[in-house]
């Protein structure tokens, strides 16, 4: 079931470089006006198995939109779907549209590494490259030939918005991998973040950290959310509502059970399963 | 069931709450006894009694901040104790209401007003405390909504009463001086009893709309 309380949840949105315009309210939306990924009963499958049960979801802009959900339920997958991470899995297949700023990012004629420019993504664990932490958050600038102007400069802007600066401003040189856990994973994000891109996918950026990093990494997805658009899955529901703006419940199966603002779903759900579900009946 | 043991607290604290009710309404029964058979040891039984009341009433609050701080209860748990969390306020202050009942007995000692029927309107009140606290118990939303309409008529038996009280001392011979200080107290102490009757009234209307809330996330009768 999917929860349509939206107001004003039309939008209209161009699906491809035809001027074909899609007017339509979309199930499960709690009204989105400036959404900048929309997906349209997005189907994923690993093999014959489906995990992803045609989801409608727009994702606003510049906020936080936390993903929750028993394990299995799809959060993941859905989340990877956005850059298009699930390519990388042979067996799986997609179905439905995903739109970033109205373009379907399954179209035959988008490239999946220009798409991870703009939709950038850190991981449960934090993965540094074994070189220094300077060379950490500039690799991405090299790699996209963005090396040509101010690289340290925008390496220490990277550093300043994943709050890590401060603490590793003597030390550019050492490597990424003497950090503690909770800096390697600031370090992961300053990286993510140095290419300037519009989205930061995480998926539970903070479960392999103790309470003081976790806290500083939620600090940090809420300062994010000034510049970026970040989507985030997470395990701990208390951590959902503490830092997310929406929040997108999907229940066993890879069903979207509800998706509206934090406050409502953590006080007052719509869904049932959704009340079971976070106050701990089931699941 | 998961969380099983956060399950049985959330009950257990349901429970609770309601024996505090019915403990409240002993007392308001026993302050309305109080001033009918005019009947000091009885008033001087529900004033010491009230530090039983005080007492449940702190240790259901701490029961709540317990929940709220090591639970993280969220949708309807959430509203379940931020609703009993005010209802256990209301039902402290009916006690403190009980109390005032038996000190102004106490402090009685002749009946002017013969019609103003205290007793009748201490009925009614006692009512309204006891449907309230069903309809916590039962999550009885069309009680809760219910007892908003009854409040008015219990305002409007206090305002009618008042206006028997005042007119009879405007139209009363004062006679001595002293005379009429006793009239001024009888008469102060008989408003005092309408007013805090009809404040039983309201806390009952408040339990009703946390309990409204609790169970619909509807605020109507709050504000």
């Amino acid at each position: 079931m999917t929860a349509n309380r939206g107001q004003g949840a039309t939008t209209e949105t161009r699906t491809d470089s035809s001027t074909e315009s899609v007017t339509e309210r979309v199930a499960g939306s709690p009204g989105v006006d400036d959404a900048v990924i929309e997906s349209r009963d997005l189907k994923v499958f690993y093999g014959d198995d489906q995990a992803l049960q045609g989801i409608d979801m727009e994702i606003p802009e510049k906020q936080v939109t936390a993903l929750i959900g028993p394990s299995g339920c799809g959060k993941s997958t859905y989340l990877r779907s956005i850059n298009r991470m699930n390519d990388l899995i042979d067996v799986a297949r997609v179905e439905g549209d995903l739109y970033f700023h109205g373009k379907n990012v399954y179209d035959d004629d988008v490239d999946p590494v220009a798409l991870r420019r703009k939709v950038g993504m850190v991981f449960q664990k934090p993965n540094p490259f074994p070189k220094s932490i300077f060379d950490n958050v500039a690799y991405g600038l090299r790699v996209q030939g963005k090396d040509d102007g101010d690289v340290e400069g925008k390496v220490r802007q990277a550093l300043e918005r994943a709050a890590l600066l401060d603490e590793v401003e003597d030390q550019l040189d050492s490597s990424g991998l003497d950090l503690s856990g909770g800096q390697q994973q600031r370090l992961c994000i300053a990286r993510a973040i140095a290419t300037d891109p519009e989205v930061v996918l995480m998926d539970e950026p903070a479960s392999a950290l103790d309470p003081v990093a976790t806290s500083k990494i939620e600090d940090l997805v809420e300062e994010l959310s000034r510049n970026y658009t970040v989507v985030i899955v997470t395990h701990n529901m208390q951590q959902a509502a503490r830092i997310s703006d929406k929040t997108a419940v999907f229940l066993t199966g890879g069903h979207l059970a509800e998706f509206d603002d934090t406050s409502k779903i953590f006080e007052n759900p719509e869904s049932q399963r959704v009340e079971d579900y976070i106050t701990g009946k089931f699941g | 069931m998961a969380r099983k043991s956060y399950q049985e607290q959330l009950e257990e604290l349901r429970e609770d709450v309601c024996y505090m009710g019915e403990v409240v309404m002993e007392r308001l029964r026993m302050g309305l006894d109080a001033i009918e058979q005019k009947d000091e040891d009885l008033a001087q039984e529900v004033i010491e009694g009230d530090g039983e009341v005080n007492r449940m009433y702190l240790d259901l609050e701490k029961d709540c901040i317990d929940l709220l701080a090591l639970q993280q209860p969220v949708a309807s748990d959430l509203r379940f104790i931020a609703s009993t969390f005010k209802i256990i306020t209301d039902l402290e202050r009916v006690g403190d209401l009980a109390v005032n009942l038996g000190e102004y007995t106490k402090d009685a000692e002749r009946d002017l007003f013969p019609d103003v029927d205290v007793q009748t309107m201490g009925d009614l009140t006692l009512e309204m405390i006891d449907d309230a606290m069903v309809a916590y118990d039962t999550e009885n939303v069309e009680q809760c909504r219910d007892l908003a309409v009854r409040d008015d008529d219990l305002d409007h038996y206090a305002e009618r009463a008042s206006g028997i009280v005042v007119r009879d001392l405007i139209e009363r011979e004062l006679g001595s001086p002293d005379e009429a200080e006793l009239l001024l107290q009888d008469v102060s102490r008989l408003l005092l009893t309408i007013r805090d009757l009809e404040r039983v009234g309201d806390h009952a209307v408040n339990i009703a709309a946390r309990t409204l809330y609790m169970v619909e996330n509807d605020d109507e009768l709050i504000y």
